[in-house]
């Protein structure tokens, strides 16, 4: 059960809000966790060592289970827990692999995603280049009209796989929370936009917005160009 | 079934590997395939782009429905076809939360390997920097030993518990890729015992990549 349950997370991270919208939608909620600071490097701290040798959030336990790939937890509390909550995963054969397909299509996002709004975190002074960054954000922004496209295909009021909210909408929601976050245009994806808005009223995810964005409703302006 | 099902894929691609031992260990052999090459820039042809819109392999259709992410293929053939073949998700709480928990994990592995294998490939000229080669193969040596820590653990030649399952259908392509590219089998003890208990494995040898039977192995891994 919930309590059984404790998580280690960080606020902003999308990995992290991804299994926290996965324990809302289940009927989760009184998990034991922890918010810690990835500024003060408490990510690299023993408390998280002793249960992810990685060094890295989110860190998830459910009784002497340890779970931290975040996709992994998502599936694995849906598979134990399919009878309550939300249904995650689809019956139909067809949304279920739009799922899927969705779903890893999800990780590439991303990481291309992380390339240009972390790209100072990831790659030390001496070795950074502006064309290096260019080509980042480049990809990024085919990234981004992919996306586009497949919410345009799916009509007004879709969720990622189809008329239901599955696995997919889990795990890339907190993407596509983070990419407006950092100031994408609406104007310029409006699908994109159209999807934020519809996901953010969500109970679960409402549940488990950043709090820093909460004290800082202002975020950083990253991608307002691209 | 099998006949309803086409694959686009190229030799020695792990992620396409990955399908092609599901396949197997499903019973879903007969499908349509066709051998691409990435050296003449096959994956980007049409009939790639028409199935995968990022002309990458594996392009992989279960009838109409694209599945071009390796995992995701994985992961709806074993939904679909959960009662024939071999099962590779068990029940088992705890041993299905480990399943799933390596089964992720290799992307880690991925990223780290690629770059280090891809390093000239993937940054210009102009980017490259003998700091990032360095720190690019100690995060590999890291993440390595972290794999043969897992297999220390690992008693049935499996990655987890007493039987074959999807953490070994995505993990063991990119284990035998690594050999493959002249990883050390002396400094990887546990690792090369894992890549060569599993090679005879029906599933495995049926789709054993073939431009690797009569290939000599690259070096490039050989000093990690």
């Amino acid at each position: 059960m919930a309590k059984d349950m404790t998580l280690l997370w960080g606020t902003g991270s999308p990995p992290c809000w991804r299994v926290m919208i996965a324990l809302e939608e289940k009927n989760l909620q009184g998990y034991d966790h922890k918010l810690l600071s990835f500024e003060k490097m408490e990510h690299k701290s023993q408390q998280v060592l002793d249960i992810n040798p990685r060094g890295q959030l989110p860190t998830f336990k459910h009784g002497d289970n340890v779970i931290n790939e975040s996709y992994a937890a998502c599936f694995y509390l849906e598979s134990q827990f399919k009878s309550q909550g939300t249904k995650l995963i689809p019956d139909g054969p067809a949304e279920q692999a739009l799922m899927y397909q969705r779903m890893f299509e999800g990780l590439t996002f991303y990481e291309k995603l992380n390339a240009v709004i972390y790209y100072e975190w990831y790659v030390p002074e001496g070795e950074r280049h502006e064309s290096a960054l260019k080509r980042n954000k480049e990809a990024l922004v085919t990234e981004l009209k992919l996306w586009e496209g497949y919410l345009q295909k799916l009509g007004s009021g879709s969720y990622l796989a189809g008329p239901s909210f599955t696995l997919a909408d889990v795990v890339v929601f907190p993407t596509v929370g983070t990419v407006f976050r950092f100031g994408l245009s609406p104007e310029r994806y409006p699908k994109l936009g159209e999807y934020y808005n519809l996901l953010k009223e969500r109970p679960s995810v409402k549940a488990s917005w950043p709090p820093h964005w909460l004290e800082n409703p202002k975020g950083q302006d990253t991608l307002k160009d691209i | 079934m099998a006949k309803d099902m086409t694959l686009l894929w190229g030799s020695g691609s792990p992620p396409c590997w990955r399908i092609m031992i599901v396949l197997e260990e499903k019973n879903l052999q007969g499908y349509n395939q066709k051998l691409l090459s990435f050296e003449k820039g096959e994956h980007k042809s049409k009939e790639v782009m028409e199935i995968n819109p990022r002309g990458q392999l594996p392009a992989f259709k279960c009838g109409d429905v694209p599945l071009n992410e390796s995992c995701a293929a994985c992961f709806h053939l074993e939904c679909k076809y959960k009662s024939q073949g071999t099962k590779l998700i068990p029940d088992c709480e705890d041993e299905k939360a480990q399943i799933l928990q390596r089964v992720f994990e290799v992307n880690a592995l991925t990223e780290k390997s690629s770059i280090v294998l891809y390093y000239n490939w993937i940054v210009p000229e102009g980017e490259r920097h003998d700091s990032a080669v360095k720190r690019n193969k100690e995060a590999l040596t890291a993440e390595l030993k972290l794999w043969e820590g897992y297999l220390q653990k690992a008693s049935s030649g499996f990655i987890v518990g007493k039987d074959f399952s999807l953490a070994d259908v995505i993990v063991y392509p990119t284990v035998a890729y690594l050999f493959q590219n002249g990883l050390s089998e002396q400094r990887y003890p546990k690792l090369a015992e894992y890549y060569k208990g599993l090679m005879n494995r029906p599933s495995i040898k049926a789709s054993w990549p073939p431009t690797w039977k009569n290939a000599p192995k690259q070096e490039t891994l050989k000093d990690i």
